[in-house]
């Protein structure tokens, strides 16, 4: 095949797409159809939220918080409460962990119905995204009528939740999951065996094991590579050793795998959540704390398992009642290290899939 | 040709599961005719609350909201007059920078200020985002309340006994704040 | 039952304009040219009314399908929505990039919406109800639909982009890709038939449901399943909708046009559409033959389920590769129908048919 001269054209995938979920700018370099190079530029969803927390009060800081990863707003305000009351050695009641837990998992099936959707609207299936949202509208309804917002929560606060659930909760969150439950098999069947959903997925975007753990992935796109690995069985937080559950693991590495495993840990979440909305106990929901909250100077480090990975709060503090230096990890940025590396070699169509399927958060990334 | 006829089925049992929804009723409500009646607890505008019996606002002018508030949007200037007690000269939200996290009811000893539910108060000009005291107070006069400040004793006394305490949050209905009700804890 | 505008007033209406016409005292031919020029702005308007009111349908069937209700401001259930789009379209500025082919880029539109209008010449609309009854009907439908491969390639060169013209090529590449899949289903039928004719092709399926092409085992459904996928490649619908899907990088052919260029692409899309499935009912479903109702409401009765179908497809499947497209083309469909073909042929030789 010689003497045809080819040569490789740059193209940007700019910060506004439809797929990059958010702003994200990927530089292809491209070979006719097949991507050679992917380079990701970041920073404009750049919100200054760490440089805002040294200027604010710790009780000031948890809706700053909020908006780290507004998806997941409750694990937002749960790392930096976890991390908070480790520095100042608070303990929180157990009608509030039961409740933290609660409203964690019920989270998570937020944010993995979001997935489902955009995933599928990326590639073209236009109809799940309205399938997810009409069901992740309970979810939120519940939280609406317990704290009184839907996306940006503000409710788990340093020792214990800010509100008790009102008494409609428990029959309406026990309805809820029930419908996700049964919604479930139709979310399958529209998607899981259709073979044009297969044959853009299935063997799409390897991630082997060693080089996920080798760019800290971590979350469903770690445990679908294979590694069982969740912090809530490896390092539980809170209460989460008290529950039942499996850690949900496939081990293809692709991205339907990825998808799969998402939609096994709704299954746990709604396990999770029975169960402990049978053991929810009567209490106080919040810890004693003082106004002018003070934890001693020193550092410290906690860290959850959110549902796109590990997330964790650093807080030095130097004695005085706004932190010295709050630093936020959130898992989206190591799965947007990763699609360089899984991106190249595939086309342009194969990168939407595997964007999609890393379930990757630019306001994680940029913070 | 296993495998064609199990694509085939598949493919159809996609279809077959949107179809089903052509013959369902839809979820969704036409707004603005149709409204959604708003959970109690939602957190929509910030207003000011004033007394049910006098019309006066309940807002002694302890700045304990405009300390709360992570975005500093509440600006109050209360100067103490002669008597030692704090006049409320101005208080204004601008809600252009809120960030409607509900600290500042939390915050607020008084039953002064509270989130109402409304959440139709769109403009086209930026400045009249800037809410004054006065039509917080305006807006307020519409949300009913449940009045949990200490009485005042009928001699007159000026301040209520407690110390105010932030942070500290105020649930009429639910669990306690201080209290442990340890014998309810005992049983499964 | 005396519906209005039933076979019979239909034909004594077109006779008595014809008899009207014949007393003026022009010569022959230009009585003929006169009836088609006639016959094609009526043809033309119904279509027109057609396309606006299959956007309306697919919005709605989307919407019910996504559990939400589509448009519902513009009068009842939003009947005009697609008028008042068509009006807000209009006024829209006509972005013309300075460095295109002038040419070239002003006649892509018209192409494609020429082309798209064209196939309606030969389409039974019910019994009698058709323009002209070539005795090439089938044929004729194959070679025009062609031309909207010549309208893609224009307006991806004229838009002077090289995104445009990468996706240009494509869509190009998937609809002459799937012609031949689509032309050997319609020979199977064809073969079995005997003629070319549209009509006549309708009329030998005739008589009881069990006469439709679609029944006639085995080649029958598997010519009707291959040739509504290829239907649906031809149509760039989804699942094959490379050109026109956001989500793609390359943005497709018509990405440099705007207002009412766009709008003409966009509707020449739908009138394709309701040209396959149009075909689809002459060849498999017996066209207008039905009991009771007037032909013409059987015609839209089977059209519109044909379209409700391709509506399905488009909001349940997500989107193929393009790779993965022309291999479904080449090494799937192209083998089966061509083994479809031969199996019609030898059924019709050897009479082993009922």
């Amino acid at each position: 095949m010689g003497g045809l001269r080819t040569e490789e054209f740059i193209v940007n995938m700019g910060p506004q797409h439809p797929s990059t979920h958010g702003v994200c700018r990927l530089m292809l370099t491209m070979d006719g159809e097949k991507v050679v190079k992917i380079e990701p530029f970041i920073g404009y969803l750049h919100r200054a939220i760490e440089k805002i927390c040294e200027n604010r009060t710790y009780a000031q800081c948890v809706p700053i918080i909020d908006r780290f990863e507004y998806v997941t707003s409750m694990s937002c305000n749960q790392v930096f409460s976890l991390a908070a009351e480790k520095l100042a050695g608070i303990e929180v009641p157990e009608r509030a962990e039961y409740l933290r837990v609660i409203m964690l998992e019920l989270n998570r099936i937020a944010s993995h119905l979001i997935f489902y959707g955009v995933t599928a609207m990326d590639l073209g299936a236009l109809t799940p995204f309205l399938y997810g949202l009409r069901e992740r509208e309970m979810i939120i309804d519940l939280f609406e009528m317990t704290c009184g917002q839907r996306l940006t929560y503000n409710y788990i606060r340093i020792g214990g939740v800010s509100r008790d659930i009102p008494k409609e909760f428990v029959p309406q969150c026990r309805k809820a999951i029930e419908t996700i439950r049964d919604k479930l098999n139709d979310y399958e069947g529209l998607l899981n065996e259709n073979p044009i959903w297969l044959v853009r997925n299935k063997g799409v975007g390897y991630l082997a094991p060693d080089v996920a753990i080798a760019y800290g992935v971590s979350g469903p796109s770690l445990r679908a590579s294979g590694v069982k690995y969740d912090l809530r069985r490896d390092d539980p937080y809170s209460i989460y050793d008290r529950f039942d559950f499996d850690v949900a693991v496939r081990y293809n590495g692709d991205c339907y795998d990825r998808y799969l495993v998402r939609l096994d840990e709704i299954k746990q979440s709604i396990r999770i959540v029975d169960q402990a909305l049978d053991g929810l106990p009567e209490g106080p929901i919040r810890a004693k704390v003082s106004p002018n909250f003070k934890p001693p100077a020193g550092e410290v480090y906690s860290r959850i398992e959110n549902s796109r990975g590990e997330m964790g709060a650093y807080i030095l503090s130097d004695g005085s009642k706004k932190p010295f230096r709050v630093k936020l990890r959130g898992g989206s940025y190591n799965q947007l290290e990763v699609v360089p590396v899984i991106g190249v070699g595939g086309l342009i169509a194969d990168l939407v899939a595997i964007f999609a399927s890393l379930d990757v958060i630019m306001p994680e990334v940029d913070r | 040709m296993a495998k064609l006829l199990k694509d085939i089925k598949n493919l159809l049992l996609g279809m077959c599961i949107t179809g089903k929804h052509l013959g369902r009723h839809a979820v969704t409500i036409q707004y603005p005719e149709e409204r959604w009646t708003m959970p109690e607890r939602s957190r929509g505008i910030v207003v000011l609350l004033s007394d049910k019996e006098t019309g006066e606002l309940n807002c002694t002018g302890c700045m304990l909201c405009m300390r709360a508030c992570p975005t500093a949007a509440i600006q109050i200037d209360a100067p103490r007059g002669e008597d030692k007690k704090r006049r409320l000269k101005l208080f204004t939200i601008d809600f252009g920078i809120c960030c409607f996290c509900g600290l500042c009811e939390e915050a607020c000893n008084f039953c002064a200020i509270k989130m109402a539910p409304m959440y139709e108060f769109s403009t086209v000009n930026k400045d009249d985002l800037f809410w004054d005291m006065k039509k917080l107070q305006e807006i307020g006069r519409d949300v009913d309340y449940v009045d949990t400040r200490k009485k005042k004793p009928a001699a007159g006394a000026d301040k209520p006994a407690t110390p105010p305490q932030a942070g500290e949050n105020k649930n009429p209905e639910g669990g306690t704040t201080g209290e442990k009700q340890d014998k309810k804890e005992g049983e499964v | 039952m005396s519906w209005p505008l039933a076979i019979g007033e239909l034909h004594g209406i077109f006779r008595l304009l014809y008899g009207l016409l014949k007393d003026t005292g022009l010569p022959q031919p230009w009585l003929d040219t006169v009836t088609y020029i006639v016959l094609s702005v009526v043809v033309f308007g119904l279509l027109s009314v057609i396309a606006l009111f299959l956007v309306w349908w697919e919005r709605k069937i989307a919407g019910h399908i996504q559990q939400r209700f589509g448009p519902m401001r513009n009068g009842w259930h939003g009947w005009y929505q697609t008028i008042m789009d068509g009006l807000k379209l209009l006024q829209k500025e006509d972005v013309i990039i300075s460095t295109r082919d002038k040419v070239v880029f002003f006649w892509a539109p018209v192409m494609c919406f020429v082309a798209a209008f064209l196939a309606y010449v030969v389409i039974p609309f019910g019994d009698g109800l058709i323009v002209a009854d070539l005795n090439i009907g089938i044929l004729y439908i194959m070679a025009v639909t062609t031309f909207t491969v010549i309208s893609l390639l224009m307006a991806g060169w004229g838009s002077n982009n090289k995104y445009a013209l990468l996706g240009g090529m494509r869509s190009a590449a998937q609809v002459v890709s799937y012609e031949v899949p689509m032309v050997a289903s319609v020979l199977a039928i064809v073969v079995f038939v005997g003629s070319l004719s549209m009509v006549d092709i309708v009329k030998s399926q005739s008589g009881l449901v069990f006469n439709w092409f679609i029944f006639r085992f085995p080649f029958g459904p598997i010519a009707f399943i291959t040739y509504i996928i290829a239907g649906t490649a031809e149509a760039n619908r989804t699942p094959f909708d490379i050109p026109e899907a956001e989500q793609e990088l390359v943005a497709g052919y018509n990405v440099e046009y705007s207002g009412m260029k766009f709008a003409m692409f966009f509707l020449a899309e739908f009138i394709n559409m309701f040209t396959i499935s149009a075909v689809a009912v002459t060849l498999f479903l017996g066209g207008w033959n039905g009991p009771f109702l007037p032909s013409w409401i059987w015609f839209v009765i089977k059209v519109l389920a044909i379209v409700l179908l391709l509506m399905l497809f488009r909001w349940t499947y997500p989107r193929l590769r393009v790779d993965q497209l022309m291999e479904f083309a080449w090494k799937f469909l192209v083998p089966v129908t061509f083994a479809n073909l031969i199996l019609a042929a030898w059924m019709k030789y050897a009479g082993w048919y009922w």
